[in-house]
């Protein structure tokens, strides 16, 4: 919406002068700035308006970024208290996904499942999770062929541990519109398993099955290195 | 040529060709890696004619859809008195779909079929092959591997492990003709650019005298160009290098284009597809765009300020030579068939694995070399700018274009050298087996995002920031007004300059960024608004009160305003990280960033060669071809750039080399309206490419029999004006300098209430009696 203001803003303003000022020859104008060859001109400015055109778009980045700020925490919310997503789920706890005033979605707990990515297809694993939380499997998509599943509950919250046994690849969730990197490498404190990065998938009544792709460049069969993301109730 | 030159240029010529052939390239059976047309590289790098493949079963000519049972086999391998030979196949198909016919075969597309664990022990293999609905020249390329027969070991075991490669074609109902490779498509279409630059060359020579037009006058004519020093003539160099090498970036685009028409399509492979968008990037960034400012840099500044030459012109002949070879290693790895595949960002570890391409080395070679050309430039351009500008010609006195290359080679000389130590760190991870990137030996992969964003995210301003010296030249000119806020310009472009530098981590939302951060890059990328806006605004404002004459010139710079603002509010989306989740490695991105590089950067060079060719040439390019290359040109570009908004939230994303549109047979990643806007945008693109045509043509009609130009023929303020049309050499008298004088020194100036309080606030007492005295 403000980039629509802004655009009608500017390009009425670009229109009216485009014609209005426009000119057939410049024989009869006056020359106000004194324009000659050789001489720099006089200077044509005025303080009030320059500052309010660095004051005005100041104010509307700083609320541009304040309204960027609720969803920035919400799609990497902290584990715990302050989190959206709250303690990782007991044994038999269900998530109990709902929206909150923002129409973000909040959780009572989340699962933990585990995406390794590698030069060029993806491997998930729930861990411990019974199948009616989280399954794997693998599945045909006609133009992909046969691609890694990874099916999800309705309702639930999950935080991916994600990483990878070559080079930097990022699954990009195309219905939920999330993307994070898996790196190789990258270690955050000593750790048996090094999951450095993580991407929250909670899964809302909203989601709907979807493929999952690679979005960091990785190779040779980059554009090919598919996934499918099955919800289920 | 003394002894002394003699010995400098025989060790200049040694140390070249150390630098082209001491990376080690590594050539493939058949030049190209993966299992289709090298085999599996687990079963030994050569193959062996001991082993012989067959296909049976596939027809001459087949019939549309149909399908056929065919028999893989082999005979022969290792020879063993006791066991008969057993193995393993890969069969790829160009056309139609391979389906197994038993549990000892499996399907990784419908390409490509191979063997399953339990067919890995037989001789020949079952499957079906059905047909394409359409008339293609079909292509098969099976690879079976022979051992000895007894893998656990006994009896000599399977120690013997063969290969070899069979290729076999079926033709369609009816004859079609063979499609070319892109490779040879493009590299025909360098050579005939190359040739038409020659012929055109020749062309301008002999128009020059045409009674001289022998051998005799060329030689003499040719090295005066090989060996300048001149800043106008190393400038036209610049510029018609920049100009081939946006036709070779052109070229690429078209053919990424075509590939991407339609859904699933076949034209480019894969791995052909990685290496014409990793130099496509390569090229339009380093080898069109920053020679064009260079060029008009080379021609221009010294001119706006009054000086006769640039400070350190031997200088300046070494950072032009230094361009054409880092191109050549930059398109070596090309003629191998093992071109640079890491996109122009070059992403670590996948630039230092072994899957990256051989020519990779070479690309990282190449623009090492380009890197140093840039240094030599920016210590050219900053001290000449310093140095030699006329008297009574202050900093903020400069005419707009100047101070822009002066806040452009100031951001590049600092983050440069950040992109040459990257670069420096893979040459040498991937020659001699250092492990800045190994991430097995302690490496860290994301040093190379932090070193090539700092770098790169200012880069993106370095070749913006000149084309807003441009704009502002041409829309005082064209308007008959000073440009509007003047310091504030010049403010602006400084702000843009500091603010780039601490902006580059928006690259880098996805990579394990830490919230707190991501908050502050998000913060300060979204600043970058503000010193824009004041920019835009200005220009806008100096139309006011103007008599804005139309001319080409003046349709690009409008142009500009349009796609300019339309690529900074794009851009707007990715400091907001929750849009930029998704909207990240999308064709978002490539919409935005096209629109900020083409219709920003490229567009301004349009106004810039409009503008200053009659000053360059001394001929007037005829303006009815300049007002249709505008209209055909804005127009196709728009329709060219505006739909990939679209496709990037669809969920199309960048660097793929083909994408699939859901249908009631299949699931696609796309909705199936994706598929017309690609081959819309594919049209479109083919036309913006082809209008560019008539620029070329206009340029080459106008220097035969165009019109003679005046000094001034658009009326502006600044040096370049005073020459004559084209300047003489040296530009100006180093003995007799023009003067600039000040409109302002004599005017009352009464300032408003805001202009008391900030002169109050930012201007010194002392500073203030000064001026009034």
């Amino acid at each position: 919406m403000i980039s629509f203001f802004v655009s009608v803003f500017t390009f009425t303003w670009l229109y009216h002068h485009s014609f209005w000022y426009r000119s057939e020859d410049a024989d009869g104008y006056k020359n106000p700035d004194e324009i000659a060859v050789g001489v720099f001109p006089k200077h044509n400015d005025d303080m009030r308006l320059e500052v309010a055109w660095t004051i005005a778009p100041f104010i509307l980045i700083v609320w541009l970024t304040y309204v960027s700020w609720v969803p920035l925490d919400a799609v990497w919310s902290e584990t715990g208290e302050d989190g959206y997503h709250g303690e990782e789920c007991e044994e038999g706890q269900s998530s109990n996904n709902r929206l909150d005033d923002y129409g973000i979605v909040t959780s009572e707990c989340y699962h933990v499942i585990e995406i390794t990515a590698k030069q060029w297809v993806w491997a998930f694993d729930c861990l411990d999770l019974p199948t009616e939380i989280c399954d794997t499997g693998s599945d045909n998509i006609e133009v992909y062929g046969t691609v890694p599943l990874l099916s999800l509950k309705t309702g639930e919250t999950y935080l991916a541990n994600m990483r990878s046994e070559d080079v930097t690849h990022a699954p990009w969730f195309l219905g939920m519109g999330v993307k994070e990197d898996t790196l190789y490498g990258a270690q955050i404190g000593p750790s048996e398993y090094n999951w450095p990065t993580t991407v929250w998938l909670p899964i809302s009544s909203v989601v709907d099955d979807q493929i999952i792709l690679c979005t960091e460049y990785c190779g040779d069969a980059h554009s090919v290195m598919a996934g499918k993301l099955v919800v289920h109730q | 040529m003394n002894k002394k030159s003699m010995r400098t240029l025989l060790v200049l010529s040694a140390i070249a060709m150390a630098l082209i052939i001491s990376p080690a390239a590594v050539s493939y059976p058949t030049g190209i890696q993966g299992v289709k047309d090298s085999g599996c590289n687990c079963h030994g790098a050569t193959t062996s004619s001991e082993v012989v493949p067959s296909i049976t079963g596939l027809p001459d000519q087949y019939n549309y859809s149909e399908s056929y049972e065919i028999v893989v086999s082999f005979v022969g391998g290792p020879a063993s008195p006791t066991n008969s030979n057993q193995g393993g196949f890969n069969l790829w198909v160009s056309d139609g779909e391979l389906l197994p016919s038993d549990a000892t075969v499996q399907s990784y597309n419908p390409n490509e079929v191979s063997h399953t664990e339990a067919g890995n022990d037989q001789t020949s293999w079952t499957l079906t092959w059905t047909s394409p609905s359409s008339d293609r020249n079909v292509e098969f390329i099976l690879h079976t591997n022979s051992v000895n027969g007894n893998a656990d070991g006994a009896n000599g075991g399977s120690s013997g492990d063969m290969w070899n490669k069979l290729t076999a074609k079926v033709s369609p109902p009816v004859l079609v003709l063979e499609e070319a490779d892109p490779f040879v498509v493009l590299s025909t279409l360098i050579l005939v650019s190359a040739i038409l630059l020659a012929f055109t060359l020749a062309y301008v020579f002999y128009r020059t005298n045409p009674e001289s037009f022998t051998w005799d006058y060329f030689a003499p004519w040719i090295a005066g160009w090989l060996t300048t020093t001149d800043h106008k003539k190393v400038g036209t160099l610049y510029f018609v290098a920049g100009l081939f090498f946006l036709g070779v970036g052109g070229i690429m685009a078209m053919m990424i284009r075509i590939q991407l028409a339609v859904p699933g399509n076949d034209f480019l492979t894969q791995d052909q597809y990685n290496q014409f968008f990793t130099l496509h990037g390569t090229t339009m960034i380093f080898l069109a765009a920053m020679p064009l400012i260079n060029g008009f840099a080379n021609w221009m500044v010294p001119l706006q300020i009054g000086a006769p030459d640039l400070a350190l012109p031997r200088l300046n002949a070494m950072s032009f030579w230094l361009q054409p070879v880092g191109a050549l290693l930059i398109f070596t790895g090309v003629f191998s068939g093992q071109g640079a595949d890491t996109g122009w960002t070059g992403y670590a570890p996948y630039v230092v694995s072994e899957t990256a391409h051989m020519g990779t080395t070479m690309w990282v070679a190449g623009q090492i070399m380009l890197v140093a050309s840039s240094t030599l430039t920016g210590i050219n351009f900053l001290t000449t700018i310093a140095v030699m500008r006329a008297p009574g010609m202050g900093w903020l006195q400069m005419p707009l274009f100047t101070w822009s290359i002066l806040v452009a080679n100031l951001m590049l000389f600092l983050s440069i050298p950040a992109f040459g130590i990257g670069l420096i760190q893979v040459y040498l991870d991937r020659v001699i087996g250092t492990a800045f990137y190994d991430v097995s030996a302690g490496g860290d992969p994301l040093l190379w995002s932090h070193l090539f964003w700092y770098f790169g995210h200012p880069e993106v301003y370095v070749v913006i920031v000149p084309a807003f010296g441009v704009i502002s030249e041409v829309i005082a000119t064209s308007a008959r007004r000073s440009i509007f806020g003047y310091r504030s310009m010049v403010y602006a472009m400084a702000g843009i300059g500091v603010v780039s530098f601490i902006v580059y981590g928006h690259h880098m939302f996805t990579s394990g960024m830490s919230p707190t951060l991501r908050f502050v890059t998000m913060l300060t990328t979204m600043l970058v608004a503000v010193p824009t806006g004041i920019k835009i605004f200005n220009w806008l404002k100096t139309m006011h009160g103007g008599s804005l004459v139309y001319r080409t010139h003046t349709l690009w710079t409008l142009g500009f305003l349009v796609t300019f603002t339309l690529g900074g509010i794009s851009g707007m989306f990715f400091p907001s990280i929750a849009m930029d989740l998704h909207l990240h490695e999308s064709y978002f991105v490539v919409a935005h960033f096209h629109y900020v590089l083409v219709g920003g950067t490229v567009f301004g060079f349009y106004a810039a060669i409009y503008y200053w060719f009659p000053k360059m040439s001394g001929r007037m390019l005829d303006e009815k071809l300049g007002v249709l290359h505008f209209l055909v040109g804005f127009i196709s570009y728009n329709a060219l750039f505006w739909p990939m908004h679209r496709l990037g939230v669809w969920g199309m994303a960048r660097r793929h080399h083909t994408y699939f549109v859901t249908t009631e047979e299949a699931m696609g990643a796309l909705p199936i309206e994706a598929a017309g806007w690609n081959m819309f945008i594919s049209v479109s693109a083919f036309i913006f490419f082809f209008s560019n045509l008539i620029m070329v043509a206009n340029m080459i009609k106008t220097l035969i029999r165009g019109e003679k130009a005046p000094p001034d023929p658009w009326g502006g303020w600044s040096f370049e004006w005073m020459t004559e049309s084209p300047p003489p050499t040296p530009s100006f008298d180093p003995h007799n300098l023009p003067v600039l004088t000040d409109a302002n020194e004599h005017i009352a100036n009464e300032p408003g209430t805001l202009s008391k309080l900030f002169n109050r606030l930012m201007v010194s007492e002392e500073d203030t009696e000064e001026v009034t005295h």
